[in-house]
This record gives structure tokens, sequence and C-alpha cells, in this order.
């Protein structure tokens, strides 16, 4: 082994800015591979909880049933909980059938309308059994009562008369599955750039053609400092890796006054949640749900349980 | 470009503009409303009264009510009375069908969208269709000659008429004042005489010119001669403009001559030799005398549009000169696929036509029973009993009427004698689909050629023509056995009425009294007083609605038709508005000079600005028609000067480029930028989209319906999609696409759909399938037991599907071969089941009963059709493809800067060959106008009406880039799988999509083993019935060809009819063998142990042996064809051996 020169890293994470649904953080020290494992983790492989099954009572809105269990089951519901909780599949309290409190939460809804108004049925009519679960609320409460978002997420809307009864029952469940289930509204890293500007070449450039060198970028990359006579860099992380400025060298027959890389080993990620969970708090549960998943590889290598657990693919993995 | 920053204004105001869109259905529901205010009592005057002994004349009067079925079906009852003198008696007529959103129709009266949501119908509703039996069918548009216009032709077949015939005549269809035509056609003999041919009871007689000439008026042999060669004078001989020859004289001799040697000298010996010949084939006027048949032979075969015989004479004469003109190659033929030579056939006209000949058949049938009547010596019969009269006319079925019309609109035939001077009696009408809107609309706007073009192997018919240039939308027709002959009009095009701008019908007397007396003011010599008129070039002929009503010198003609377009656009002049000022040029040897006014109905106008002349009453738009546009200088924005140069300065203007497309292919953002045959398809495409196809789906009983769950509006879209509130009926989803290969799994047009956004909702959809149970209609054709819903009590194990009515439960789930319907037999006592077809469950939408009865329901079924692997997509570009994978979004390549993830992978090859660059735009253009909340406009041709130095692309560039995105659209994409770069640059941003509703649910058929035929024991065909699909000829060949002998032995044989029969190796035949059942021995059954086999027993019963039988795999096709062979008295031997030696 000692010929062998070790990969062991040591990954560190930098959170830069956390907000409840948003945050960025620097990823160091690792390789894309688990760059992207992660991310494709916080999108598709962190648990939540979402509507799975819709009993209708009574329906006499416009919409029609399935369309009215499809808009509830994309409800976020806060799922702080989730990593605790049961999947149905695997509950042994309620055999499976996916109804007891381990592995699930009842939501009643019972909305008819009686005025002239037409009425909104919003998630905030969903009356749920388990109040840490409950449906996502975006209210700003520095917002007026009568804003959008202190409404909650409109259901259906009902005229005089119309009525809509159901009994709703959450899940714990993936964005693998299903979509609804995924915490993650938007993940992406990007690589660090290193931006390096040749000073003595972008001496040999007139003013005007640092400019119009800074200007190439359609993001705020680089600056012109009109005093000094400096093409400066303002922002690295505002590059897109378009090339467009290194075009714009190259057009300019001064291949090489600015060079871009990107930092093979640290990655910015940017995190934002569909309120669901945190995004720090995602950011979290993905790093142990990766865990698990290593862990479930590693503790499998060598033993008996290898063949249970992956079958054929358990032989694979042991170099079989 | 401007962009609209408010797009939903309507909205906002609260009431939405459709009075656009009801423009588009006008031409349907004005003619049918003419017919019921006018036409019908037209229609009724002309009838020609059924005489019974003396003078029994019968007047009509209508009385109208109606009543409601299924959803709308508006009726009619019709009165009739005879009478001897004043007793007007009301007749039942039945039921009449009535179009929606006529003046008849309630909907039609509704002038707030409100009332018209009142009455269960969408707020657009725009009506101009008929329900029958609750399906909607429209009448469709069939193209026609022009009316009252004299056209020129050259037919082969016109020479295998007679002995003598040449190839050239001069063809009018003329139109009465109740729109019943009668085609008269003036042909040339070689030997320079000209016979008038016209049909009477399915026979075609060809009468010499001369003989009519002389049977019309008073004339002279000379007044004759003079007036046809009036037209020719020496000093123009070969003169630009000049349609005269030397040789007319000789011709005018011949036909003089002609009537001589008939000795026919004077009129009235004209008109007793047509009386003579004629009297035979008109038996209604077996009674009269023979100058009295010859009068209504000229009144209702000749020229029947004229009422006066002086103008039918000068109108011959006209004709006359034409046709020589033809002869003698001074004139061009007028070609009758050219739009110019064309009008429309109307539904109200096509109604009117049709009900008269009806009417015509049916006092007939009414006479001939009186008559038979009267003299049977047996029965007491009375003219002057009006009891007696009554009861006859009711025992004749009166409704009937009533229900051949609401046939032909059912059926779209026609069940005719005379054939209506129409090419065609059947397809008449066509469904009016609610596929989507756009299919809808199209039904309305449509313009067939005529089914008999349909089955012509020349494809002269089919082409575009210049002509058709504003009327015709040269994009919107289909691809395939109907293009070019199911053709569009232009969104813009309109169809005269008879109705003017205000709703009033028009009075057409005095319309033509003031057009002729303006035309008198313009330098015109009328046709009356009789006397001579000289020919072009140096005067032109007048003719208004096929009238010759005088000539004007030629070189006072433009200031004349200067005048008239003047008048035409002021509001106030007499003058209408879409008066047709069809001036024919001179020229060398062109068409036929003259000037032909049109003030008819049916024809094609279209709007254009006429800038020659200041605004009248702020109106600059002048209404043309196809036949005077030909000789009109109309500039097009982005045509340049059209070549016209500084000579013919333009007069009139196009209001904008896109005056040329059809609703439909208006709706193609930037259409202009791709190549042509994209666009065709996309007018294909976009009428097969799922989307919403009616506002009012819930009071809806369709058949089927298709509907999108989650549609949205196009962020980028023309004028015309605001126009026509296409926002109420939307067909499509901004999906962001990537055109990049990835996956592998979007080659050859596949798409890759992302698996979330799918999941979220994207491209959800149903199907909605109503089923009608009428339980008093299945009891007529078998028994006529009563039969009610009820479900039965004893199985309750299908109480969890059907309710204690027989019916479903609202909202229920329904599987395949589940009841959803219980109908209970009382007389049998038996219950029976309906059980649901199909390979989806359904869930039960909605269940109506007919509550009188409560014999009759409506259950409607609603299925999700999610997309899944197979299912069709396409954007608006004529870009279709077939989902071949739901990628999870994880694996889906993203952007590093916005985390954005594509809704669907397109490949990039499907770019360069098609060139669909609107695509491409619309896609940069809704990127911008995603990142600023803005629509965009992207009608096209917007640089030939705001002329922009800027190009589009640069325009659109500019708002990515000012917004950090790359210029031209592309962003770097990083792999979803690896988190890597991708090594290009995507290009990306949002594009409409459409779902089409060809789905695989609907197509996917599988078997392994099932029903095979019952004569050749091979699998059946057909989807439905759980079929196989055919293995054939070439696919053999194929499999031949690679030498996969198993394989087609396989298919062939082993899994198709393998069969082992017994063959007789004495005499070789498959089809003498038996099997003999050994008799039955009373064998003790022992328990436990299975019977012994009895050995199989074969024998040969023509060789009566049962030695040498040989069992031998074969076909069991192989078996029957030797059975079929045999039965034609044709043997069939095998030579079997063992296959070793062979």
């Amino acid at each position: 082994m000692d010929s062998v020169a070790s990969y062991q890293r040591f990954p560190s994470i930098k959170m830069r800015e956390v907000k409840g649904d948003y945050c960025k953080f620097e990823l160091r020290n690792t390789d894309a591979s688990m760059a992207n494992a992660l991310r494709r983790v916080m999108i598709a492989e962190v648990p939540t909880i979402a509507i799975d099954l819709v009993e209708i009572e009574v329906n006499s809105s416009v919409l029609n049933d399935e369309f009215i269990a499809h808009r509830l089951g994309l409800i976020p519901l806060t799922s702080e909980r989730a990593m605790s909780m049961r999947f149905s599949r695997d509950c042994d309290a309620c055999d499976g059938d996916g109804q007891c409190e381990y592995c699930s939460v009842e939501y009643y809804l019972r909305v008819k309308c009686h005025g002239d108004q037409t009425l909104d049925v919003t998630s905030k009519d969903l009356l749920s059994s388990d109040p840490s679960v409950r449906p996502v609320d975006f209210a700003d409460p520095s917002a007026g009562i009568d804003s959008t978002d202190t409404r909650g997420i409109i259901i259906v809307k009902l005229r005089r008369g119309q009525e809509l009864r159901l009994r709703a029952i959450a899940r714990k469940g993936i964005g693998k599955d299903h979509a609804k289930w995924s915490p993650a509204a938007t993940v992406t890293f990007m690589y660090e750039p290193e931006i390096y500007i040749n000073d003595a070449l972008m001496d040999t450039l007139t003013p005007a053609e640092k400019r119009s060198l800074v200007e190439s970028s359609p993001t705020k990359v680089f600056e012109y400092d009109e005093t000094t006579q400096q093409v400066l860099v303002v922002d690295p992380e505002a590059y897109t890796y378009d090339e467009e400025v290194i075009k714009k060298a190259e057009a300019m027959g001064k291949p090489g006054v600015i060079e871009i890389h990107a930092k093979e080993d640290s990655f910015i990620f940017t995190v934002e949640s569909t309120g669901a969970i945190k995004a720090s708090q995602l950011v979290l549960n993905a790093i142990d749900v990766l865990k698990q998943k290593l862990d479930a590889v590693r503790l499998s290598e060598d033993t008996v349980e290898a063949d249970d657990q992956f079958g054929e693919l358990g032989a694979h993995m042991r170099g079989g | 470009m401007a962009a609209s920053k408010s797009p939903r204004q309507h909205n906002n105001l609260g009431k939405k503009d459709y009075s656009k869109l009801r423009e588009l259905f006008r031409h349907h529901i004005e003619s049918f409303d003419y017919m019921l205010e006018a036409g019908l009592e037209k229609m009724l005057n002309s009838i020609d009264p059924v005489v019974v002994f003396d003078s029994l004349s019968k007047t009509k009067q209508a009385k109208l009510s109606y009543t409601g079925k299924f959803f709308m079906q508006v009726c009619f009852q019709y009165g009739d009375g005879p009478d001897g003198a004043v007793i007007r008696e009301k007749f039942n007529f039945g039921q009449f069908p009535i179009m929606l959103k006529s003046r008849r129709c309630p909907l039609g009266k509704a002038d707030s969208e409100e009332k018209v949501v009142a009455h269960k119908e969408d707020p657009s509703e725009m009506g101009g269709y008929f329900i029958l039996n609750g399906l909607e069918r429209v009448i469709r548009l069939i193209i026609l000659p022009k009316r009252n216009y004299p056209q020129s032709m050259v037919r082969n077949s016109f020479r295998e008429r007679r002995e003598g015939y040449s190839d050239k005549a001069v063809i009018i269809r003329c139109v009465r004042e109740d729109q019943s035509a009668v085609t008269v056609k003036l042909y040339y003999l070689n030997n320079g005489s000209a016979r008038l041919g016209f049909w009477i009871q399915g026979r075609e007689y060809m009468l010499p010119v001369g003989i009519i000439l002389k049977a019309l008026i008073d004339t002279t042999d000379h007044e004759i001669y003079a007036s046809l060669t009036c037209c020719y004078d020496e000093k123009f001989d070969r003169v630009k403009g000049c349609v005269g020859t030397q040789l007319i004289g000789e011709r005018a001799k011949i036909i003089l001559d002609e009537v001589h040697a008939l000795s026919l000298l004077t009129r009235p010996q004209c008109l007793q030799h047509l009386g003579e010949y004629f009297r035979p084939v008109m038996p209604e006027h077996e009674n009269h005398g023979f100058s009295a048949v010859a009068a209504a032979v000229l009144r209702n075969y000749i020229f029947v549009h004229l009422d006066n015989n002086h103008d039918k004479f000068t109108l011959l004469i006209f004709m006359l000169q034409k046709l020589f003109s033809l002869v003698d190659g001074t004139s061009m033929p007028d070609n009758p696929d050219a739009l110019q030579n064309q009008e429309v056939l109307l539904p109200g006209h096509l109604i009117t036509i049709y009900l008269k000949e009806k009417l015509q058949e049916w006092l007939l049938k009414v006479k001939r029973t009186i008559m038979e009547d009267l003299d049977n010596p047996n029965k007491k019969f009375d003219i002057g009993s009006l009891a007696l009269v009554k009861k006859i006319i009711d025992k004749n079925s009166p409704k009937s009427i009533s229900a051949s019309i609401e046939n032909m609109i059912r059926t779209g035939k026609l069940t005719t004698q005379s054939g209506l001077d129409l090419q065609q009696k059947a397809g008449m009408t066509v469904m009016a689909e609610r596929l989507n809107f756009l299919r809808f609309i199209s039904h309305f706007r449509a313009v067939h050629r005529g089914a008999s073009f349909a089955g012509l192997r020349t494809t002269s018919v089919r082409k575009l023509l210049p002509e058709s240039w504003g009327f015709i939308c040269p994009v919107h027709t289909p691809d395939g056995e109907p293009c070019g002959l199911l053709n569009h009009m232009t969104a813009s095009c309109r169809i005269t009425s008879f109705f003017d701008s205000e709703g009033k019908i028009r009075d057409f007397f005095k319309i033509k009294r003031s057009i002729l007396s303006i035309l008198v003011g313009a330098g015109m010599t009328p046709s009356l007083p009789r006397h001579l008129h000289g020919g072009p070039p140096e005067v032109l002929s007048v003719l208004l609605d096929g009238c010759v009503v005088g000539s004007i010198p030629s070189a006072w003609v433009e200031k004349a038709i200067f005048h008239l377009r003047k008048l035409k656009l002021s509001a106030k002049s007499p003058i209408p508005h879409d008066l047709e000022v069809g001036y024919i040029p001179l020229s060398m040897c062109g068409a036929f000079p003259g000037l032909y006014l049109f003030t008819s109905p049916a024809r094609f106008v279209r709007p254009v600005k006429n800038i020659s002349v200041p605004p009248q009453d702020n109106n600059d738009i002048e209404y043309i028609g196809p036949l005077e546009q030909v000789y009109m200088e109309i500039s097009c924005p982005d045509g340049g000067d059209g070549g016209r140069r500084d000579q013919y300065p333009a007069t009139h203007e196009e209001i904008h480029p896109t005056g040329i497309l059809s609703v439909v292919a208006n709706l193609t953002p930037w259409s202009d930028h791709n190549q042509s045959p994209r666009n065709m398809y996309q007018c294909q495409m976009g009428k097969q989209t799922m989307g919403f196809s009616s506002q009012a789906i819930n009071c809806r009983a369709d058949q089927k319906l298709y509907h999108l769950q989650t549609p949205q509006t196009p962020i980028v879209r023309t004028k015309t999609y605001e126009n026509y509130c296409i926002d109420d009926y939307p067909l499509g989803t901004n999906a962001i696409v990537a055109v990049l290969a990835y996956s592998g799994y979007d080659m050859e047009d596949a798409m890759v759909l992302n698996k979330s956004s799918v999941e979220r909702g994207m491209g959800h959809g149903h199907i909605y399938q109503t089923e009608t149970i009428d339980l008093t209609e299945q009891s007529r054709n078998s028994n006529r037991t009563p039969r009610v819903f009820r479900r039965s009590n004893q199985d309750s194990q299908v109480h969890h599907l059907i309710d204690t009515d027989g019916l479903p439960y609202v909202g229920k789930r329904i599987n395949p071969d589940e009841p959803y319907c219980s109908i209970y037999n009382e007389i049998e006592g038996k219950t029976r089941l309906m059980k649901l077809k199909g390979s989806e469950p359904a869930t039960v939408d909605y269940v109506s009963v007919d509550m009188k009865t409560r014999k009759k329901a409506n259950i409607r079924f609603r299925q999700s059709r999610n997309p899944i692997i197979g299912d069709k997509f396409s954007s608006r570009h004529g870009q279709k493809g077939v989902c071949s994978q739901l990628w999870a979004d994880v694996d889906m390549p993203f952007s590093a800067v916005t985390g954005m993830r594509p809704d669907l992978i397109i490949n990039p090859h499907a770019f360069p060959s098609r060139m669909t660059i609107g695509m491409l735009l619309e896609s940069i253009a809704a990127k911008g106008g995603s990142l600023r909340g803005e629509f965009i406009d992207a009608t096209p041709f917007p640089d030939s009406v705001k002329k922009s130095d800027i190009s589009l692309v640069v325009e659109l560039g500019a708002k990515l880039a000012a917004a950090g995105f790359n210029y031209h659209g592309s962003e770097v994409l990083y792999s979803g799988l690896f988190g890597t770069e991708l090594e290009c640059e995507v290009f990306i941003g949002p594009v409409y999509y459409q779902r089409l509703r060809h789905m695989v649910s609907d197509k996917f058929q599988v078997r392994s083993t099932g029903i095979v035929d019952q004569i050749t024991r091979q699998p059946i065909k057909g989807r439905k019935r759980g079929g196989g699909i055919r293995f054939g000829e070439m696919e053999r060949d194929s499999l031949l060809a690679h030498g996969a002998a198993y394989l087609l032995h396989d298919r062939l044989h082993t899994s198709s009819d393998h069969h082992i029969a017994d063959v007789c190796s004495g005499c070789g035949s498959v089809l003498t063998t038996a099997l003999i059942q050994p008799a039955r021995r009373p064998v003790r059954q022992m328990s436990g142990l299975p019977p012994p086999r009895v050995p199989k027993k074969v024998t040969c019963v023509s060789c009566k042996t049962s030695k040498g039988m040989e069992t031998v795999a074969m076909p069991y096709v192989f078996k029957y064809l030797a059975a079929e062979l045999a039965s034609m008295n044709i043997k069939m031997t095998l030579q079997l051996n063992n296959g070793a030696g062979a």
C-alpha cells in the first residue's frame, strides 16, 4: 500500500451566506465527482414529506380529482422530521400500509363556498395531524395581510355552492421517486475561476481597447479604472466560463492578456430550497445521506451481507 | 420590436374583444340569416306554382319556433297554405335545423358574453354550425365558377359533344335571385356557327344561337348582323386591344343562314319551333301553347339571372363576341382554376336551393295525388273543399321536407334529381371537430375546390396560383391527398353577403340604379335604347352582375373606375363597400377586355389600403375582389416596387404582409424565418395539438375531447394570437429546451423529457370520452322489451361500481372490463352490464340522465394522459418529435450560473436540413422575454412595417447580453452525471411546445397468443381485437435475404398457423384422411388412474385403408388451400419422403 500514493483528502466546507431558503458555500479540497454527488443527493435523495395519498369525499370544484391530488402533492411541507421518519414501505408499525404516525401525517381539507365571492382554497386550509409538518408558509411578516404570500398556495378556487372535502396522507419520500419530494429548487456549483491578467501585455492596450475588453464579458467580472487605467478583477465568480473575454483578446491580437483557469478542487455551491427544509439543513442532510450511502458500500465490502444487500453488484464491487 | 408590456390588457378591462374572432365566422352565419330573413321568401316566389285545374295557386308563409335538443337543436316550423284567393292555412313542415348564432338562435340574440355563458356555451361562442343528434356539423365552403360572368374555356371534351363541335366555348353560370343556378354553354362550331347548350332534366340541348337570338326579341337579321360585327373596325385591325376580326361578319352570316335553312324568319316562328321542341320535356307546361312553352324555356333555362329578354339578347351577343375572339386568338381562355373566376358556395345558399328543389318535388307529388283523386270516379273529391285538400297535403308528409334538410346536413349528401348545378352530391358537410380551437376555426375558414377534383390525376387544379394572393393562404393546406384542394382563407379574407355593414339587407335594385347613374355620368352609353355600340379598343362593354348595361369609351374608363373606387370608400354613398370593379384593360391577346362590376354575394373580398384617393369619411380601406386584384397596382410593404417602377404607380397598398396568411399560419412566430414546408407542417400539427378545446367542457358530451391540464400562454407570440383571443384556448407549454446530443436517446427526432418537469405537471392531459346509452333506441332493433337502468340486488359484487340507479358513481375509477352501467330487462328479469372497453382505467367524470324518460344517459369518462415514452410533441415550427426517455432531473445537464436544468432535450441535427431559424429566434427571444417579464411580438415580416437598422438577432441578443447571458443564447452547461463542463456551449432557452394528440396509449399493439381467424387459423388483425401486426411479404423477403431461416420459420409457421395434418401417402391427399373414433368400450374406471390412452386411428376415406398415414407439419392455410382447390375440381397430391433423401 505504501507504494501507492494516498488519495485521501480532507474536504472542507466554508459557509458563505445562509438565509432560510438560500445558502452559498465553498467546497474545497475535493474533486468534481464529490461535488456532483453532493448536488445530486441534495436534489434527489434528501428525504422530505409530501402528500402522497388523497381520498376525496366531495369535489364539486371545476378541477377534477386527479388535478387537485397532483396539486396537493406539490405543496411543500415542512420536513424537519423527515430524516427521523420512516419510509412507509419499511414501516413495521403499520405493516406497510403507510398510515401510522411513524411514517405518515394526516391532513384534512373541508372547504365550501357560501358567499358570492370566489373563494380561494389554499394550503392554509389543510389541517394537519402533526403540527410540525405543515404546508410551508412563505408569508413575509412585513408584508400586508392581503399579500399573495400570506394567503398560502392556492389549490383551487370555488364559486358559490362548490365544495371540496378530502383526506390526504403525507409520507416520506425522496426526489428520485417523484419531484414533489425534492427539497431543492436549485442546487448548482461552479468551479472557482483563477483569473490571471498579464500586466505587461495589458499595458500595450489602449484605454479604448481595455474598455472594450472589459465590456466584452456579459457578466461584470472586470472593471476598468479610469484613473489608474488598469483592468481590475472585481468579481471572479461572476465569470461564467463563456470565454468571451479570451475570444475578444484573441480578436484584438493579444492572446494571453487574460488567462482564466478553473480550480479543479474547489467549488462554489448555491442552494435554494423549496422551503421544506432550510437550505443549510439541506446541505447537512445531504452529507448525512451521502455518508449513509458510502457506509452501505464500505460496510458490506467484505461481508457476506454484501451478497444479500447488493446481490451480484456486491460481488462486482468486491472485484468479483 | 414592440414588446407589449401589458399583454393581458383585455383582462384588465374585464371584457375581451371577440369581434375579430366572430368576424372569421361571419360568412356562414350571414348567409344563413339571409336565407331566413329574405332568401326563403324569394325562393318561394320563384317556385313555379303547381296548377291543378283552374289556377289554384299556392302561396306560403312561414312561422317560426324552436325546440332545444341535446345542446341546442333549434327548430323551425313552417306553414303552407293552399288558397283559392285569400285563404291561408298553416302547415307544419317539421323541425328545421337552425344555425347557431343566427338570428333565430337565442345565442345570436344574446348580446353580452354573460348571456352566452348562461346558455352554457363558451363566452366567445362564434356559431356558424348546426347541431344534429348532438354532433356539430359545418357546411363546407365549395368553390364554384363565378356567377354571371361569361368565361371562355378550351376543353377537349367539347369536341365530343357532337360532330362539328370545336373545343372552344364560352360558359356562364347564371344565378337567380333565389341562388339557384343554371349553367349555359355557348359552343363554337368548326363551320363558324355557335350552339347554345343547356340542361333540362339530365339532358343537354344544344340550339343554334340564331334561333335564340330571334326568339328573345323582335329583331331583324340586319340588327343581329350589325350588333355582332360592331366590335370589329378595320381601322383598329391588329391594334392593341382589338378583339374582332374580319371573320366575324362571315360567322354572323352563317348564324343567320342556319336559321333561314330552318325557314324560321320571325320571332313567332322561332318561339313556335322552340315550343314544339321542348313541350315533351316540360310536363308542367303540357297544357300550354307552344309560344308559352318557348317563353318558359327562355325564362327558366337561358340566362336566368336576367329578367328581361333584351338584356338576355345583348348578353348573348356579348358572349358571341367573346367566343369569336377566343377562336381568333385575340383573347385568351379564362382559367377556371384561378380564383378570379371563382366564388364560393355558402351554407344559406345551399340550403335555399336544396329546399326549393324539395318543395317543388313535394308540390308535384301533392298535385299527383289530387289529380288521382279527381280522376277516381269512386271518390267524391271536391277541389273546392279546403278540408279535403288539407287532408291530402297532410297525407303527403310535409314534415319530410325539413327532415330531408336535416338529413342533408347530417350526412352531407344531396338527394337530388337536377343536381342543383353543382359538381358534387356528397361531402357537402363536415364535422366541426373540437379537437382544439385551431382545428375548430379552420373548419369555418376552409374552402374546398370540390370533391370531383380529388380523383383527378392532373395536378393543375392543386397549383397555387398568383391570383389567390391575399385570399387563399399559401401555407395552410394539408400535404398529401387533399393538398391544394382544401385551402384556407386568409385571416383578412371575407365573403360578401346580402347584408351591409349595418346588418340590413341590401337593396340591390337601388344599388344598381345608383351605379348606373354614376356610370352614365362618367360617360357610359347605356344599352337601352337599342343602338349600336362599338367594340374594343374604342369602347368597352360594361357588365353589371352579368348584365350588359352599356359601353364606355376606353379613354374614359379609368376615370370612371377612379370615381367608383372613391365612392366605395365612402360610407354615405349608395355604392357598397365591397363592389368589385373588375376592369380588364386592353391588351394584345390577353383576357377579353371590359368593365365587369359585381355586387353579388358569395364573392371573395379582402381589405387593402387605397392610397390614390384621400380617405373618404376617415376610411381608406377598400375591399377588393380577386377579379379586379389581378389588374390593380397594389404595393406590398416588403416587396419594394414589385417591378412596376415609375410607369405604373401603386394605387393601393397591403395593410400588412401577414395578410396573405390564414389565422393558423399567422400564429407561427417569425414564420418568415422558416423554410416554407415547415410552416405548412406546423399548420397541420397546430390542429392536432392537445389544448383547451372548450371552456364549457363540463357542459359538453362530445364523443372524444382532448384536454391539456396545465397549459401556458406563449412568451413569444404574434399579434394574431391576441387579436383572436387564443389565450382562451391555449395549446402548449413554454419548455426550457436545450439543443444538444446528450444521453443518446435524442437521435432521429426523439426528445428527452425531464422526468421531474413531467412530474410537476408539464404536458399533463386528459381524454374525455362520452358513452351515450339510449335504451329506447336499442330496443327498437331487437325486441321491444322495456328496459330500465337498475342494478341487480343479487350481484353485490358490482355494488362498489354501480349505484342503485344502475349508473356509475361520479369520481369512481373503473378498470378495463369492469362494468359501469347496469340495464335491467323488465320482461326477462335479467340485468346486463355495460363494460369498459379499451386497455386503460378511466374515471367517471360526469353522468347525466334524460329526466323525462330516464331511458337515456350520458356517461363521461376521463382518462389521465401524462407524458410517457412514445408520446408526440412539437414546437410551433414543424419540429415534431417523440419522447424517447423520461430522464432523471439530476442526470440532466445544468447551468452553473443559474442551476437551470432543461425540461426537454432535442438533437442539434434537427436544424441544419430543416432550417427552422424561427425556432432558434423564438428560443432567444423567449429567454430575453422571460428574463424581463414581458411578452415578445413575433409577427412575421416586422421590418417591412417598421424599418429598423438593426437586425432581429442583434436586438434579441442585446437583451440577453444586458441580462448577463450569452449574446447568442448559448450557455456553458455541466454534465449532470459527472459534474464536469461540457465541451461545447449549449443553445438553451424556452420554446413553446405543443403536445400532439398521437399517444402510444392509443396505438401500442402487443400480442403473444390470442384469437385466430376461423378459416385460416392465423392470428387476426386489428388492435382493438387483440390482433397481431402483419409480417408481410416485404418483411419475409428481408428475412430471406438475411438467410434467417429459423426466424422466418418461427414467424410464419410456428407462431402463426402451425398445424399437424394427416396425409395419406397412398393417394397423397390431405383432405381424405379421417379420424376414426374407436368404439367406446365400457372400460372399468379405476379410481385414481387416468383413462387408458386410446391410440389415434386415422384412415384415408378414399383409399379405405389406414396404412401409410403420415403426420406432416404444415401451415393450416395450406390445408385450406387444398380444400378450396378441391372445390374447384383441382386435386392436390403430396409426395412424402422422410427428408433424408431430398
